[in-house]
């Protein structure tokens, strides 16, 4: 029984051997892969040298900084780059549009810029077309072009009847072609995971590169169900054709957009201007950090001076200016945070929302668990936001801190009027090694397969339906 | 239909039993009922569309019967269509092969579905009995004329070695040599116990091979012609008379 099915598998591909047409689409197909992953890894070699040459200078320079006041440092600020995992070289996902270095300073939170724009221009485009996407969009149509025809030739070609008068039943016949449509496919699958053993080798975990092998199986399988299963039931190549190439349309193009769409429309983003005015409402309420005599902190001033049983701000142990900026900056913080956080929950939702049409369409399925073993997913973006975040508040509030506790009030109030207090408001160097080397850790490798659960699952249920369907038709099989 | 003449003695390879067949929602084979005996060789007759084809599909099983049934080696074939097919080698109306392959990588490839391994001198004796040149065979099929793929697919019946044959018109793009050929190769197969069951335009070959002629007309049996005992064919003449009377009406 195997043994036969292994015999037409094998005379199918000997007549995809001979026959120049695939033999030619499946070059292109290993051309177009390797190229682009060379393209991809160049672009974020380069990239990565980039960003921690400029990291290291950016650290050097702060570092560099002479004695100063401690809250002009808070404004001189520092860069922070998020290294994309190794992975990323198959699938950038949402690097591309998010960015991955942020400037640091006080009072205010950045977003994410990219490290520079040229790369585009350079690479003549290429960085678009990832491996990612030739394997989500063109795999597809590949196989469409040479599985389409797996059942249907031998009914148009008057070879059906023969196979099957030999003793060959309609799934065995199902199978074997089955077998011959996936080996192809399987192989196809070479050129990613040599992609996967550089990643392994540049450090990317063994389980979510065998994740991402898992997942892009999984997904030319769901493709390959279709595939035979119109073969089965139609009865001329050309429609079968037509019927695929409608399908990959709405699979692949289709479904994403309204994906998309829909999840912006069920789950609105609020207006950046609207939510910029009630911020900055919000913001004005804590009071700016600069003017510590602001009605704002009256009661703060009050409180102090209770506490250390003193009359006047002078006869603190402590610099109130100092303290002014401590308080407000977490003040500002709290306020920051909740509007990103608002905005994280809102885009987290949309893309969970989007992430469910992949129960439609199988590419939608294969991005969304694709992106998540890659470590490039919307979650890995916004866990860094929140960390570079942690990152600045850190290095924001220990200046503070030590504005506080190091800066005499007199010499601080006094600083822009006489050069003697100035020099004394400065406060050592050293204090600049607060600043925390932040080194971005790759999401751990048994999170980012629990993230990938789902889109597998679909995935899973694509092939399973289909392959169960095709069974039934093929056990019909007639001449 | 009258109940046929078989000794008992000799076991029924085919038979049909009040066929009822529909296709597209038309009745293309009403109450056919037939019985083939071992190493009998049996032809059917009839005009374009008569149901010949569609007699040869129902015994594969290709075609279920609306009603009535059909037997191989006294099995029902919708019971066990496998046995039926294992029983029965069949060469289709459009025979058709493997255009990428030569012969010899075609016959080894269908009959090892067949789970046959058969050797090249086997599958040479076989080709040399349709008369197949032999530069030809390492050739791919593809380069083929219309008689050369006949040759090869009556090759391929024979060399299936099964005890039934049901042959769709196999001399269609045969030379009249090849003709003689190939009905030399019936008698001879029917001799040594098979059983051919032959759907034929050619009238004149029908009645020096055949055993019986059964004529076929719009779905129903309207004629039978044994070969006369001690003769050594089927009277031409008669068997295009009765094809004349019911073309006309
Ligand atoms: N694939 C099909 N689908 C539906 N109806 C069919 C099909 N093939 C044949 N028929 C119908 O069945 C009837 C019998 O066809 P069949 O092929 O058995 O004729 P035949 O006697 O073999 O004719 P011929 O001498 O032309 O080969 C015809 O009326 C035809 O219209
Ligand atoms: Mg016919």
């Amino acid at each position: 029984m195997t043994k036969r099915l292994f015999a037409m598998a094998r005379e199918e591909w000997r007549l995809w051997l001979r026959s120049r047409l695939a033999l030619c689409t499946l070059l292109i197909f290993a051309l177009l892969v390797t190229s682009t992953g060379i393209a991809t890894a160049l672009r974020m070699s380069s990239e990565h040298r980039e960003r921690t040459e400029q990291q290291a200078v950016a650290e050097e320079t702060f570092l560099a900084q002479p004695d100063r006041h401690p809250h002009r440092m808070v404004h001189y600020g520092h860069y922070v780059f998020r290294v994309p995992p190794p992975l990323a070289m198959i699938d950038p996902g949402v690097d591309s549009v998010t960015g991955q270095s942020m400037f640091l300073e006080g009072h205010r939170q950045n977003t994410a810029m990219f490290a520079d724009a040229r790369a585009s221009v350079e690479l003549g485009g290429f960085e678009v077309l990832t491996a990612a996407l030739v394997y989500q969009l063109f795999l597809p149509l590949l196989l469409i072009a040479i599985g389409h025809g797996l059942i249907i030739r031998e009914r148009e070609e008057n070879t059906l009847a023969p196979l099957l008068a030999q003793g060959v039943t309609g799934v065995e016949l199902y199978a074997a072609k089955g077998i011959a449509l996936a080996g192809v496919a399987l192989a196809l699958l070479l050129p990613l995971a040599v992609m996967c053993a550089a990643a392994i080798g540049q450090g990317a975990a063994l389980r979510a590169s065998a994740g991402v092998m898992g997942l892009y199986t999984l997904y030319v399988l769901a493709w390959c169900s279709p595939i035979l299963l119109v073969s089965t039931l139609v009865r001329s190549r050309s429609l079968a054709v037509g019927v695929l190439t409608l399908f990959w349309l709405v699979a692949a193009l289709i479904v994403p957009r309204i994906a998309v769409e829909s999840s912006s429309a069920a789950i609105p983003t609020l207006s950046k201007l609207e939510t910029d005015l009630s911020m900055q409402a919000e913001l004005r309420k804590v009071g700016d950090g600069h003017d510590a005599g602001a009605p704002a902190f009256r009661q703060l001033q009050a409180n102090l001076l209770a506490q250390y049983n003193v009359d006047r701000l002078e006869e603190l142990p402590i610099n109130f200016r100092g303290v002014v900026s401590e308080v407000a900056e977490a003040g500002l913080t709290e306020v920051m945070n909740r509007y990103a956080e608002q905005r994280m929950a809102l885009e987290a939702r949309q893309a969970h929302f989007a992430a469910s049409f992949g129960w439609l369409s199988p590419v939608v399925a294969a991005s969304a668990g694709s992106r998540a073993l890659s470590g490039t997913d919307l979650a890995t973006h916004h866990r860094f936001l929140r960390e570079a975040e942690a990152v600045r508040i850190d290095f924001v509030q220990s200046l503070n801190r030590a504005h506080a506790e190091q800066v005499a009030h007199g010499d601080d109030i006094n600083r822009s009027v006489d050069s003697e207090s100035e020099q004394r408001a400065r406060i050592s160097a050293r204090n600049w090694n607060a600043l925390d080397e932040f080194s971005f850790q790759p999401t751990a490798a048994g999170e980012r397969l629990a993230r990938a659960g789902t889109p597998m699952a679909m995935l899973f249920a694509w092939v399973l339906m289909l392959t169960a369907a095709g069974i039934l038709a093929a056990r019909k099989m007639r001449p | 239909m009258a109940e046929l003449p078989v000794s008992p003695a000799i076991p029924i390879a085919l038979s049909a039993q009040a066929l009822r067949v529909v296709r597209s929602g038309q009745e293309v084979l009403k109450d056919v009922s037939f019985r083939i005996a071992q190493g009998e060789v049996h032809a059917l007759l009839g005009g374009n569309g008569a149901g010949k084809s569609t007699t040869l599909l129902t015994f594969l099983g290709f075609l279920a019967p609306a009603s009535g049934s059909v037997q191989v080696r006294g099995r029902d074939v919708s019971e066990d269509i496998r046995a039926a097919r294992q029983a029965i080698a069949y060469l289709p109306e459009a025979a058709a092969l493997y255009g990428h392959l030569n012969a010899y990588e075609n016959l080894r490839y269908f009959l090892s579905l067949a789970r046959m391994d058969t050797q090249r001198p086997a599958l040479d004796a076989a080709l040399d009995r349709v008369a197949l040149q032999a530069e030809a065979r390492e050739m791919r099929m593809q380069t083929y004329s219309k008689g050369m793929r006949q040759k090869v697919a009556i090759a391929m019946a024979i060399l299936r070695e099964a005890p039934i044959l049901l042959l769709d018109e196999p001399t269609s793009g045969l030379d009249p040599a090849a003709i003689d050929d190939f009905n030399r190769l019936v008698r001879e197969l029917a001799e040594a116990g098979r059983t051919i069951l032959l759907v034929t335009h050619d009238v004149y070959g029908a009645c020096h091979v055949a055993d019986r002629i059964d004529l076929l007309h719009k779905g129903e049996l309207v004629g039978t012609f044994d070969r006369p005992p001690g003769m050594d064919r089927i009277d031409t003449e008669a068997v295009h008379a009765a094809f004349a009377t019911h073309a006309a009406a």
